[in-house]
């Protein structure tokens, strides 16, 4: 089974700040991780190859140091890395960056399934594996929370909010998973060894095939007009007493005073 | 492409029930459009849910009744949300609540007409026929206000509990049913659905007391003094991600960005990090009280009151005196 898994390279902490001068997010001083539900989407590739044989390739769009997420991802596991780096890119909104990966998997060609992470950590859309499989015009199920392949089709269980579902999909499919699906595993030194003799593939714009209309900033139809850190993220927590105790009816009280608590409580 | 004024609501059903979401997103765009609010309703040839809907008052029900298309998958829903509006014309606006149906439906509907999508909204306004929409990113630590200028239909998911629903006798409700949508059949995927254990008073999302219970408290007798206070204070049990690979909590007791959202009264943390899977789930809780031994513990940033210790022993203080 050939199977391309999607990530992306998320700040590795989410407690960001706005910089007061540039209106913009802050980046200084944040490193990058690989989107931690893209892990679950690489651990779901992997045990499909272990149970019915493949290939795992892994993508990412970005600037070329996000090299370093994808070698991350050899080092687990994955066959091949492609990078696909170019000015033109961005300022892409959801629409733009799921064209720009669609259009990439049609030039691997022959993908029997996408996986991706169910949402990233920092834009929380999840809109990005629905929007590929629509250009790619194949089916998808998202939100999975276990699979189990067969040699051409996949059983997937997930679930809905008021209701459970057990689909059987034909491939090619494009698969979004939650974190309950499984538990990514760790990597080791001869892994981490071994990854450096595998390729990491970089494509341009130019090599895509692309309508410059939909790339970028050009083909993104949102637009962020402000950003603002919401206080409610930034509660000025009181610190009760270091005694349980005192501490417990100190909040008692508290709460009582807020009617949060009655007076039966 | 013809653009109508109108602002067009998705109705989400399980299993022939409507999710009560799509009564706050009605209510909602109610209130901030003076253009029609019309819901999108597809439902069995029997079922007669426009009834319950028009309780919300929308202006009017567009309704397709369609024994396939009610369990249709994202792609046939996705071509025949397409269709419906090759037939009526574009919306001004449509809006999904943002459940995994409508996190999954809107953006390859999105694709199709190539327009934009604001995911997960707080807020929804007009500037006249330009809706501004509030969203979160970054875990909810960052708002964002994002519009559509260019396209059509501005769309949007609006997640759930945000707005209020409420009923309105709408004596100017139509209800226009649609025939021979003609959306095309997906042989690819099979789908069996079965009803969760429905939720009741112990529902998560709707409690009004929660008490928490996180990794640091994944011991029995920590899962024993969390049950005990909760009962003292009639409050629901909750737990993050790594408590449901015990067989007692599933993602129905489980809070965060791939659980429930909850916006109880009063939130008690116990052993709970705080990372950003979870503090997503919990912005709309009013006051969060959380306990924790790491006194640098994210948690304690999403907290009016917190207490640096062990969660033990705190519980055990706070349920005897309760």
């Amino acid at each position: 089974m050939k199977i391309v898994v999607c990530i992306k390279q998320v700040p590795e902490t989410t407690n960001v700040k706005i910089n007061e001068k540039t209106k913009n997010i802050d980046r200084r001083g944040l490193g990058g991780v690989i989107n931690s539900y893209d892990l679950h989407a690489l651990e779901t590739a992997l045990e499909i190859k272990r149970n019915v044989g493949g290939e795992v390739i892994t993508m990412t769009m970005g600037p070329d140091d996000f090299a370093v997420s994808l070698r991350e991802t050899l080092a687990l596991g994955a066959d091949s890395s492609i990078l696909l780096s170019d000015r033109a890119f961005a300022g892409a909104d959801t629409l733009a960056t799921g064209y720009v990966l669609g259009k990439a998997i049609k030039k691997i060609g022959d993908v029997d399934l996408v996986l991706l992470g169910q949402q990233s950590v920092d834009a929380d859309t999840g809109q990005v594996g629905p929007i590929m499989a629509e250009l790619l015009q194949i089916p998808q199920v998202t939100y999975a929370n276990e699979v189990i392949a067969e040699n051409n089709s996949l059983l997937i269980k997930r679930n809905l909010d008021n209701v459970a579902q057990e689909i059987t999909a034909q491939l090619p499919l494009l698969l979004t998973v939650t974190d309950t699906i499984n538990q990514p595993q760790y990597t080791n030194v001869v892994e981490i060894t071994k990854s450096f003799a595998k390729p990491i593939t970089t494509w341009h714009a130019s090599e895509l095939q692309l309508d410059d209309s939909r790339v970028g900033q050009a083909g993104s139809p949102t637009i962020v007009r402000s950003i603002s850190s919401p206080e409610k993220a930034a509660k000025v927590g009181h610190k009760l007493t270091n005694d349980p105790r005192e501490a417990a009816a100190e909040l008692v009280a508290i709460l009582k005073k807020q009617n949060i608590l009655t007076e039966e409580d | 492409m013809t653009v109508i004024k109108e602002n067009w609501v998705f109705v989400e059903t399980d299993l022939n029930k409507i999710n009560p979401v799509t009564y706050e997103l009605i209510t909602k765009m109610k209130q901030i459009s003076h253009d029609p609010v019309v819901a999108i309703l597809i439902e069995k040839s029997d079922a007669n849910l426009e009834t319950e809907l028009s309780e919300y008052g929308p202006d009017k029900i567009l309704l397709v009744k369609d024994d396939e298309l009610v369990d249709g998958d994202d792609l046939e829903l996705t071509d025949a949300l397409n269709k419906l509006i090759q037939k009526q014309g574009t919306p001004n606006t449509f809006i999904f609540p943002a459940t995994v149906v409508g996190r999954s439906v809107a953006p390859r509907l999105q694709a199709r007409l190539r327009t934009g999508l604001t995911a997960d909204c707080l807020d929804l306004k007009f500037e006249d026929d330009l809706l501004v929409q509030t969203k979160p990113s970054y875990g909810d630590n960052i708002m964002c206000e994002i519009t559509i200028p260019n396209h059509h239909p501005q769309m949007a998911t609006a997640r759930p509990n945000v707005f209020t629903a409420e009923k309105e006798n709408n004596p100017a409700l139509k209800i226009e049913e649609i025939d021979n949508l003609e959306w095309e059949k997906d042989t690819k995927l099979q789908i069996k659905s079965q009803v969760l254990p429905l939720k009741t008073s112990n529902d998560i999302a709707k409690a009004q007391r929660i008490v928490a219970l996180g990794r640091g408290d994944k011991t029995e007798a920590g899962i024993g003094i969390a049950n005990n206070l909760a009962k003292k204070l009639h409050a629901t049990v909750g737990v993050t991600r790594p408590l449901t690979d015990l067989d007692q909590y599933t993602i129905t007791e489980q809070i965060g960005q791939s659980g429930q959202t909850v916006a109880p009264d009063l939130l008690i943390n116990l052993g709970i990090s705080g990372a950003v899977q979870y503090t997503a789930g919990i912005s709309n809780a009013k006051i969060v009280v959380s306990v924790n031994t790491d006194e640098n513990a994210q948690i304690f940033k999403y907290s009016d009151y917190y207490f640096v210790g062990n969660a033990l022993e705190f519980s055990k203080a706070l349920e005897a005196i309760l």
